[in-house]
């Protein structure tokens, strides 16, 4: 059953963008084979897209019914696009999914184990805070720790075959990267 | 007789094969509760070092991994709410709730019990109803397997937090991420757009990674500054109290859990969903509510998931049929070593059966060993700062995606999947349909063309025989059951009904 509890910042258009999602891919799944026949290859992908419209609909329906979010007594209440950055897609998160896009991009130029080293020891910066000259240290060290856990455990041990870098591909490193 | 008993405890003299069992087994959980990892992936990596293994080392291996495997998924989804495999989405909702409350030690060690109990009930049912259950196994039709699947997924959404519109919504959008690439039966592109990546299909591992590893390391960012519950771990082993209170639905779960198992196709996690369920209705006056850290919604799924284990090798040595993806797996190797799983197995190696049979019971011994000693160690895991925490569970998870396939381009998936599920989390939805949906989506939409196939597209023979079967019609009347119950109309019909 459903809970009325005060509509969030932003789910009103988010509930707005799933039923637009639902309708584009219920379109994508007509295009597939259409109504030609009951056992097509697109029969099930419009019977799963169609029951996403349907509930998205639902959804919406909710959304729509859910009582605004009030402000806190004496205080004026903030426009919706302050209170999304606030409460869900603060700085923080916008950094942290730029930092970890980097990352991600970065593995097949940099390899693995300097990218997940980079990445690591600057998420711990960023996020952990350790203070001072000594914490960047703390950092650099926890990092490199991390970073040989997870390079004996997946690489030694399971011999699973990481990304070597292609920055690295003619040079000397390449064999243990 | 006496050769069954020698079969039965090869392993358990043979100090290799007792090293191997027990290595097996502590590796297993431990890869089961690395986020990122699966018991499959696990098993797929492993298996390829012990080609060249007698038959019997192999197995050995083999039996502990995929037990430990089943029960160490449980351990992240209680201490990081992050599920190791699907089978342990159920234990999340209500074990993360108790270690939250810092019972992290008490939750552990009564899963690790319970999902011992359950593994030695489903060994029982291998050894004694393997022949009676394949041959109920064996009688299920397209359409059987078809509503099976459309429950499994309804069942996840019924547990959905706020609506079970917003559950069905998650079901239906896995199903759609399994149904991307080319067709199995036609070859025709599906939502591919042309893209040459995009016809292999999405990896359910990186949208089961993303979903799970990494929309919780962004929802946990919101909590960055709040201290890890120091985890009160002095008591592991349960209260015998606890341990009889709970035996009767421990049986009742590990039942559904062995005949799940022992279903082709359907594994641990539908198991450990319709035991979570039976759990929700069967008890009237639960201690602490559900979902927020009920011991009988702890107890139940872990039972029947680590039951679905012994469950799964029915149909494996009787049919030649995988229970799940690790038996798939498993009959890869069998027939690398020249043994055909299958209904002749028994009668041309019954050794074998009996060698695996107690194979199990032995990694299930060192399950509760290692289950119940390796606690203390793994719980400091929590009590590492979240700052620390949620780079490290990024990095397993890039590991984790990248492993299966060495291709870059899923662990982008992998990141694109960690946005969505977040704002799903973040708006009251639920991420286990969508992986369900993923898992089971491929299975549902072969065997609803196969039904419709089977009625020469005829939509009234196709209907009809869902209620002409009796297992159909049971499945079918189960189906509307859960219908009716989750939504409104329940409360229109009986309103009609009075007025």
């Amino acid at each position: 059953m459903s809970v009325r509890r005060p509509r969030r910042a932003g789910e009103l258009i988010f509930a707005l963008a799933l039923l637009t999602f639902s309708l584009a891919a219920f379109w994508q799944a007509y295009g597939i084979s259409g109504f030609s026949g009951l056992s097509t290859a697109g029969v099930f992908p419009m019977l799963a897209s169609g029951a996403m419209v349907l509930s998205a609909l639902c959804i919406l329906w909710h959304t729509l019914a859910a009582p605004r979010a009030r402000a806190e007594a004496g205080q004026t209440p903030r426009p919706e696009v302050l209170r999304f950055f606030a409460e869900v897609l603060p700085w923080r998160h916008v950094l942290t999914v730029a930092l970890i896009l980097t990352y991600l991009l970065a593995i097949p130029w940099l390899g693995f184990l300097v990218g997940s080293g980079l990445f690591l020891f600057v998420a711990f910066a960023y996020l952990w805070r350790p203070g001072g000259k000594r914490g960047l240290l703390v950092s650099l060290l926890l990092s490199a720790f991390c970073l040989g856990a997870i390079y004996l455990v997946f690489r030694i041990v399971f011999q699973v075959v990481l990304p070597q870098g292609s920055l690295w591909r003619d040079t000397l490193f390449r064999g243990f990267l | 007789m006496a050769e069954i008993l020698a079969s039965l405890t090869i392993s358990w003299l043979d100090p290799r094969l007792l090293l191997l069992t027990g290595a097996g087994t502590l590796a297993g959980i431990y890869v089961g509760a690395i986020p990122g990892l699966s018991v499959t992936m696990a098993v797929s990596i492993l298996i390829s070092f012990t080609f060249k293994w007698p038959v019997n080392d192999a197995l050995a291996l083999i039996a502990g991994i995929f037990m430990g495997g089943v029960y160490g998924g449980s351990r992240t989804a209680i201490l990081l709410n992050i599920p190791g495999a699907p089978s342990a989405i159920a234990t999340a909702l209500e074990g993360y709730p108790m270690a939250k409350r810092g019972e992290a030690g008490e939750a552990i060690g009564l899963t690790t019990v319970m999902s011992v109990f359950g593994g030695f009930v489903g060994i029982l049912a291998l050894a004694l109803f393997a022949p009676a259950l394949s041959d109920f196994a064996i009688k299920f039709q397209s359409r059987d397997y078809f509503l099976l699947g459309v429950i499994g997924i309804l069942l996840v959404g019924t547990l959905s937090g706020e609506s079970f519109a917003k559950g069905v919504f998650a079901g239906a959008l896995g199903v759609l991420i399994g149904m991307v690439g080319l067709d199995p039966m036609t070859a025709e592109g599906r939502f591919t757009f042309g893209s040459i990546t995009l016809m292999g299909g999405i990896p359910y591992v990186a949208a089961m990674i993303g979903f799970f590893g990494v929309a919780e390391a962004l929802v946990q960012l919101h909590s960055l500054d709040v201290k890890a519950i120091r985890q009160k771990v002095e008591r592991i082993v349960p209260r015998w109290a606890d341990v009889k209170r709970y035996l009767g639905l421990a049986l009742r779960a590990s039942g559904i859990g062995t005949l799940i198992g022992a279903l082709p196709g359907t594994g641990g996690d539908i198991a450990a969903l319709l035991a979570y369920d039976h759990a929700r209705q069967s008890t009237k006056n639960p201690e602490v509510p559900f979902g927020e850290g009920c011991k009988e919604g702890l107890v139940a799924p872990e039972a029947a998931n680590n039951a679905a284990v012994g469950g799964a090798f029915i149909p494996m040595l009787t049919l030649g049929i995988p229970g799940d993806a690790v038996t798939a797996v498993i009959i890869g190797a069998l027939f690398i070593h020249g043994l055909k799983p299958g209904p002749l197995l028994l009668v041309e190696t019954p050794h074998l059966f009996w060698f695996t049979v107690g194979n199990l019971v032995l990694a299930n011994i060192f399950l509760l060993i290692f289950g119940l000693t390796g606690i203390r160690i793994f719980t400091k895991i929590v009590e590492c700062p979240k700052a620390i925490l949620i780079p490290l569970i990024v990095v397993l998870s890039a590991v984790g995606t990248y492993a299966i396939q060495n291709n870059p381009v899923h662990i982008y998936w992998m990141l694109g999947f960690g946005v969505v599920g977040y704002f799903m989390k973040t708006y009251g939805f639920q991420v286990g349909p969508v992986i369900l949906g993923v898992i089971l989506g491929p299975m549902m939409d072969a065997n609803y063309r196969r039904a419709m196939i089977g009625a020469q597209g005829d939509i009234g023979l196709f209907l009809w025989e869902f209620v002409a079967n009796p297992i159909s019609l049971v499945l079918s009347l189960f189906l509307v059951f859960m219908l009716l119950s989750q939504t409104p109309l329940r409360a229109w019909l009986v309103a009609r009904l009075r007025g």
